[in-house]
């Protein structure tokens, strides 16, 4: 299982070019961090991979995932989890109905509720099961928003600077579950970030300006 | 010198609700000192109890005001979800004002000639597939326009919500930051309809409470449109009130106070019935929300396209009338055409329309200059009138506040009624002018001001200089709103200047029920046009302040509030 990106262009609509010819293979198991500055294209990227390339940009070349092509398959149909900056819990839904929200249709029932109980569990934050997401610390929230991307059970993951709104703290400790979840998860991730402590320890990191990568 | 200011506010815009509900209560209880009429009873409401058919008009205004307003809420829920952050969603914003500013009463009127039995509706369905229309009883044929079931009433003010749902749900969407929630929720393997059925949906409806209430209330009590495509027999009971309030027996008077002491419990209950059904729907049944991958697609580019044309057909086909010397059934289009019912109408109009227009100009003023004080007062003082109250005008029948109101007036001088109806029109175009700058005035940012100050400026200098210009575009756009409304009012008009003062609206209305659709349509296309002139002149003034623009604009749609739209109570 792998997230191949090949011969990828990303122009905006004026023509000017964001990114030129990249080529990129995260395996299995993997987490690749795209290093760059502010305003290099990193989110653009990962928007492109997960099917939400805005109008003001076009891209060409080839996005796979198991290889299967992605590039024609709408956004909820492409099986890529995203974790954003902000956690983006879905308000007016308590934890466990976030979770359960994110659940695959084939679970069905209370064994919605019961999924979501056991994964909070799993996360040592039962006790927060019944709150909304305005009554929980942000560190909680990050760590609900990971397991809410996982639950659904995504072939590949994107991670847009997911550390960046975390005190330096918490950020510690949220990298490392981070890390530990999506290795148990055994998928592809890509990671964007500007800070050099994000990069999980021993893992491959690109440096802007990003160069081709035939790994 | 604003404290004074804001208590004489108070005293114009606030307090007569309690009178205007205090009278009319008294009033049903048969309490009329002016008439002689000083003894308490329930005669009152046993009449409108025993009157035939009063039950099946309870029935008609509270089902037609529910369905009405939930197919509105339906249609824009079907449009946003279809348009919203697309091509589509800029020409829908370029439509919405034209929408917006055509009254209630002139699209009833366009809405009639569409599709009344010999409307344009059935001329093109038999010059289309030749049905011949004989062999139909022309009641029959009546499935729209005065039809028992209010089909016609519904479907129509259904429609004519629509771009004010629309306009309130702009400052609801952006708040929800709708793209983000369609990323991470299209990361959760849920499509575009699916995300809006689960996730938008029960967020947006929320937080449309208000404009649902106002929506429903005036349904119930809405008089105007109900006279003019509405079920006669019986009518709505808001028009039932009505007629009972026109009886010429003044002993009758209790029976037309305690139908509008019902009106107003009816009000109520639906009400409560909204609040009820979105806590159902919303939280009582949550289980939907986050049982699965399901939700429906709906028509809403469709939906959207037919509103628009229905509504942009309603002018041209008005303007045809109004030159129809001859236009027999089931022709297309007029025999003859003729000047002539202009010419006719021509120094009758001109009366009405500067009646109007003056009344609107001095109302709308007054509105905007009473909305600035409580504004300049809320930002002052933490201890003011909160939003809600102020809003009160907007969610009680007018009938059940008028005819208190006018009992009042026959307490101090019952025959001033320029000044008595021109302080009606204000207590109603009050609010939404209010409303209408709250977004703004929010949104400013207070430090400009206090910049002014510290650069040795007095505060009267800052607020000219500074503030005003910045917020000058949403001012004036508010004030097109309070003329907007107060062209609109027809019940206040008629009430409180006691049958002696005519406005445009009151002349379409009572011409609506006649039968010379060419003296109706000329009348209703002025009731049409007069509240595009004041918009048009808002946004011709807002695109002079270009360089404005972009802060007003943006805090009109920012803040969750009633908004610039005028509607018609």
């Amino acid at each position: 299982m792998s997230l191949c990106l090949e011969n990828l262009v990303i122009r905006k609509k004026n023509g000017d070019i964001l990114l030129t010819d990249f080529n990129l293979t995260v395996y299995k198991g993997e987490i690749v961090t795209l290093m760059g500055p502010s305003g290099c294209g990193k989110s653009t990227l990962l928007d492109t991979i997960a099917g939400h390339l805005s109008q003001e940009f076009t891209y060409s070349g080839t996005i796979s995932l198991e290889q299967n092509q992605m590039d024609q398959l709408p956004a909820h149909l492409r099986q890529v989890g995203i974790l954003f900056q902000d956690d983006l819990l879905f308000p007016h839904l308590t934890i466990w109905e976030n979770l359960a929200f994110a659940l695959p249709d084939t679970i069905k029932g209370n064994e919605r509720k019961i999924t979501a109980m056991e994964a909070l569990k799993h996360i040592s934050l039962s006790n927060l099961a019944n709150s909304f997401p305005e009554q929980i610390s942000g560190g909680q929230r990050a760590r609900i928003a990971l397991t809410r991307m996982l639950l659904a059970k995504p072939k590949a993951a994107l991670l847009d600077e997911p550390y960046s709104k975390l005190d330096k703290e918490l950020r510690a400790q949220f990298r490392s579950l981070v890390v530990e979840q999506l290795k148990q998860a055994n998928i592809p991730v890509l990671m964007v970030t500007h800070d050099k402590e994000d990069i999980p320890s021993g893992s491959r990191c690109i440096n802007w300006p990003w160069e081709n990568d035939n790994a | 010198m604003l404290r004074l200011l804001y208590l004489g506010l108070i005293a114009v815009c606030i307090l007569p609700t309690i009178p205007g509900l205090l009278g009319v209560v008294l009033s049903a209880f048969g309490y009329i000192p002016p008439i002689g009429l000083s003894d308490f009873s329930l005669s009152g409401f046993s009449h409108v109890f025993r009157w035939n058919g009063v039950w099946q008009s309870i029935g008609l205004t509270m089902y037609s005001a529910i369905i009405s307003s939930y197919l509105a809420c339906l249609i824009t829920f079907a449009i946003l979800q279809s348009c919203w952050n697309t091509t589509w969603w800029r020409k829908i914003e370029t439509l919405l004002s034209p929408l917006l500013a055509m009254p209630h009463v002139a699209f009833a009127i366009g809405f009639a000639f569409l599709f009344a039995p010999t409307g344009i509706g059935v001329r093109t369905i038999y010059q289309s597939f030749g049905y011949d229309l004989s062999s139909q009883n022309v009641n029959e044929m009546a499935l729209l326009v005065k039809d028992p079931d209010a089909l016609g009433l519904i479907v129509m003010l259904a429609l004519k919500e629509v771009p004010f749902l629309l306009l309130m749900s702009i400052p609801i969407l952006q708040q929800l930051k709708v793209a983000q929630i369609e990323k991470v929720s299209h990361a959760l393997g849920y499509n575009n309809s699916q995300v809006w059925c689960k996730v938008i949906f029960p967020q947006w409806f929320t937080r449309l409470r208000f404009p649902m209430l106002a929506i429903i209330a005036y349904s119930v009590s809405v008089v105007d449109i109900a006279l003019i495509i509405g079920p006669t027999n019986p009518p709505t009971f808001a028009v039932l009130v009505w007629q009972w309030f026109n009886d010429p027996d003044l002993s009758l008077l209790p029976r037309a106070a305690a139908g509008a002491v019902v009106l107003f419990i009816i009000a109520s209950l639906l009400i409560a019935f909204v609040q009820t059904l979105e806590w159902v729907v919303l939280k009582g049944f949550k289980h939907w929300q986050y049982s699965g991958r399901s939700g429906l697609t709906l028509p809403g580019k469709s939906l959207f396209s037919l509103l628009t044309i229905l509504a942009f057909i309603m002018l041209p086909l008005m303007i045809l009338w109004s030159f129809a010397l001859r236009w027999r059934f089931p022709d297309l289009v007029p025999s003859q055409f003729s000047t002539r019912f202009w010419q006719y109408e021509w120094q009758s109009i001109v009366n009405t329309f500067g009646q109007s227009m003056s009344i609107a100009v001095i109302c709308a003023t007054l509105s905007l200059l009473l909305a600035l004080i409580a504004h300049e007062y809320r930002q002052r003082y933490r201890i003011h009138i909160p939003g809600y109250i102020i809003a009160i005008p907007m969610l009680i029948p007018q009938l059940s506040v008028l005819f208190g109101m006018q009992i009042a007036t026959l307490y101090i001088k019952s025959d001033v009624y320029s000044f008595w109806v021109c302080w009606a029109h204000v207590f109603f175009a009050f609010p939404y002018v209010y409303l209408s700058l709250d977004g703004p005035w929010r949104s400013y940012d207070q430090g400009l001001t206090r910049v002014a100050l510290s650069l040795g400026k007095s505060p009267l200098h800052a607020w000219f200089k500074v503030k005003l210009p910045l917020l000058l575009p949403a001012v004036t756009f508010a004030w097109a709103v309070g003329v907007s409304v107060s062209l609109a009012q027809y019940l206040p008009t008629l009430i409180l200047g006691a049958g002696r003062i005519s406005t445009i609206t009151t002349e379409a209305v009572a011409l609506s029920s006649g039968h010379d659709r060419r003296i109706t349509a000329i009348y209703a296309i002025s009731q049409a046009l007069l509240p595009l002139l004041f918009f048009s002149l808002a946004m011709l003034l807002n695109h002079t302040h270009g360089k404005y623009r972009r802060l007003s604009i943006k805090g009109l749609l920012t803040h969750e509030s009633l908004s610039r739209k005028p509607r018609h109570p």
